[in-house]
């Protein structure tokens, strides 16, 4: 008999689209202000927005009290609170960077205000892209949480999905430049995309067999769990063969199937972050494990009729 | 300074449960929510010769306790007497102090939504009483007291008898006590 999982698949869906969209803002922002790009990125910061958006919906809904949400933003220095400050005042960001690629506001064409927004989107991006994977991290009896490997990997897979994300909206709306400054683009961000899969892909399988290898038994379990138990089909195949191998093969043929493994680098974060999340083993105490298997199951149905 | 802390005496444990009980009716939890529950380690060793502890476990009030350290709203507490609880309004049932908690003390009841966990009968002990798991111990295999008072019966097992902490190396410097060892010795 499994214990709970402390977090669902809503939390897996938040760090995902946190890290998407703190990737998607972080890459539109350097192309903006180092290579003078951020045109043909125009959609990004609108695409991170809804992605921020969207996993803050979705961890108000894993709250026990989701109408409660704002007592986070209260004065504490726990992680999760920076994380919220850093999420919210990015979607702020965003919203004011994406006014500027619009063309709707008078304040549009004003490019020294776009790079001082562009600036702090960038700064906020790196902080909720960390944030991810330090909240986890931090959680000390959590054996495959509790590394500085999960930060850094976290932080690769965000960045890989954030420039895979910008290379489906390069040079779609509201651009309405040459589709050649588009295609150079796609160009740059494609070698880019290969670099980080493969980075990612080492430092997954890096972190998997650290946690193997491990004198500790439950990471030594938990990594087990991926490379050969329940959790191989959607590791192996889900995280890396569909979500980092074949889209570094898709890259090489260039358009839509580029385009397609993009897509695919972004599958693949989401798998990485359903794994994690699942893997919440803790470490055990003598007897923990006999005492949950004394524990009565079949009478769910007659106990939830009684008492609720 | 007072600094409640708790001392477990797995000699004298028996493992009825008691102390499991009365937590759960002085606190009237849900059907799937114990903050005591008594584990068994064992047994070991073959045939006759045999041994097995009872290991009541709770929250630790840990000094440097990781769930009130992640907790976004404050609503996990800590007081100058070492008493870790949970304000109930200010919770938002976000989970952390529970993946964060080395020992599965913290729990989210569906009902309410907030985070429950135990309080050492904090009311209680404020009145000088006993926590309820240590006054239905018919074995008194739970002993509680001021660590900070030397004289207290806590102070004097902790220092004159061999006594384990669990998960100790988290650094999270858990105030409860266990002495460890085999039934009757006590």
């Amino acid at each position: 008999m499994k214990q709970h999982h402390v977090w669902t698949w809503p939390i897996a869906g938040y760090l995902f689209l946190g890290g998407l969209g703190a990737g998607m803002s972080i890459v539109c922002a350097v192309a903006d202000l180092f290579f003078g790009k951020g045109e043909l990125l125009g959609l990004a910061p609108l695409g991170a927005l809804l992605c921020l958006c969207l996993g803050s919906g979705l961890l108000i809904f894993e709250l026990g009290r989701p109408l409660q949400f704002w007592r986070v933003f209260s004065t504490q220095r726990a992680v999760l609170t920076f994380g919220a400050w850093m999420v919210i005042l990015l979607v702020v960001f965003d919203a004011l960077y994406f006014s500027f690629f619009s063309g709707w506001f008078p304040w549009s064409a004003a490019a020294g205000a776009r790079a001082v927004v562009a600036v702090i989107a960038l700064l906020l991006g790196l902080g909720v892209l960390l944030y991810t994977g330090i909240e986890l991290s931090s959680m000390k009896a959590r054996v495959l949480w509790n590394t500085p490997a999960l930060p850094v990997l976290f932080a690769l897979s965000g960045i890989l999905t954030g420039v895979a994300g910008d290379y489906l909206v390069c040079g779609l709306w509201p651009y309405g430049g040459p589709a050649a400054d588009a295609e150079a683009l796609a160009g740059i961000l494609r070698p880019l995309m290969a670099g980080l899969a493969v980075a990612t892909v080492v430092s997954l399988l890096l972190y998997v067999l650290m946690m193997y290898t491990s004198s500790n038994p439950t990471g030594r379990t938990a990594a087990t769990r991926w490379l050969r138990g329940s959790y191989a089909l959607p590791f192996w195949l889900g995280a890396v063969a569909a979500g980092l191998v074949l889209p570094l093969l898709l890259l090489i043929l260039g358009g839509m199937a580029a385009a397609l493994g993009a897509l695919l680098f972004i599958v693949g974060g989401v798998f990485l972050r359903f794994l994690t999340v699942y893997s919440d083993d803790r470490r055990e105490l003598a007897g923990e494990r006999e005492r949950l298997l004394k524990l009565p199951h079949g009478d769910e149905p007659f106990l939830k009729s009684n008492w609720g | 300074m007072t600094r409640f802390a708790m001392v477990m005496d797995t000699r004298r444990c028996v493992g009825c449960d008691s102390c499991t009980i009365a937590c759960k009716i002085q606190n009237d939890l849900p059907l799937q929510i114990f903050f005591n529950p008594v584990v068994t380690d064992g047994p070991h060793g073959i045939y006759p010769q045999l041994h097995m502890n009872h290991i009541p476990l709770m929250c630790m009030h840990c000094a440097e306790s990781p769930c009130v350290h992640v907790c976004p709203t404050g609503a996990s507490k800590q007081d100058d007497d070492g008493i870790i609880w949970v304000d109930p309004v200010s919770c938002i049932g976000c989970g952390a102090c529970i993946a964060a908690c080395p020992y599965d003390m913290r729990h989210k009841d569906k009902g309410s939504g907030v985070c429950m966990k135990c309080d050492f009968c904090k009311d209680r002990v404020r009145k000088r009483q006993e926590p309820h798991c240590v006054w239905t111990c018919h074995q008194r295999a739970r002993i509680f007291g001021d660590l900070d008072d030397p004289n207290s019966e806590v102070s004097r097992l902790v220092a004159s008898l061999r006594t384990e902490r669990l998960l100790a190396d988290l650094g999270t410097d858990p105030q409860v006590y266990y002495i460890v060892g085999t039934g009757g010795q006590g």
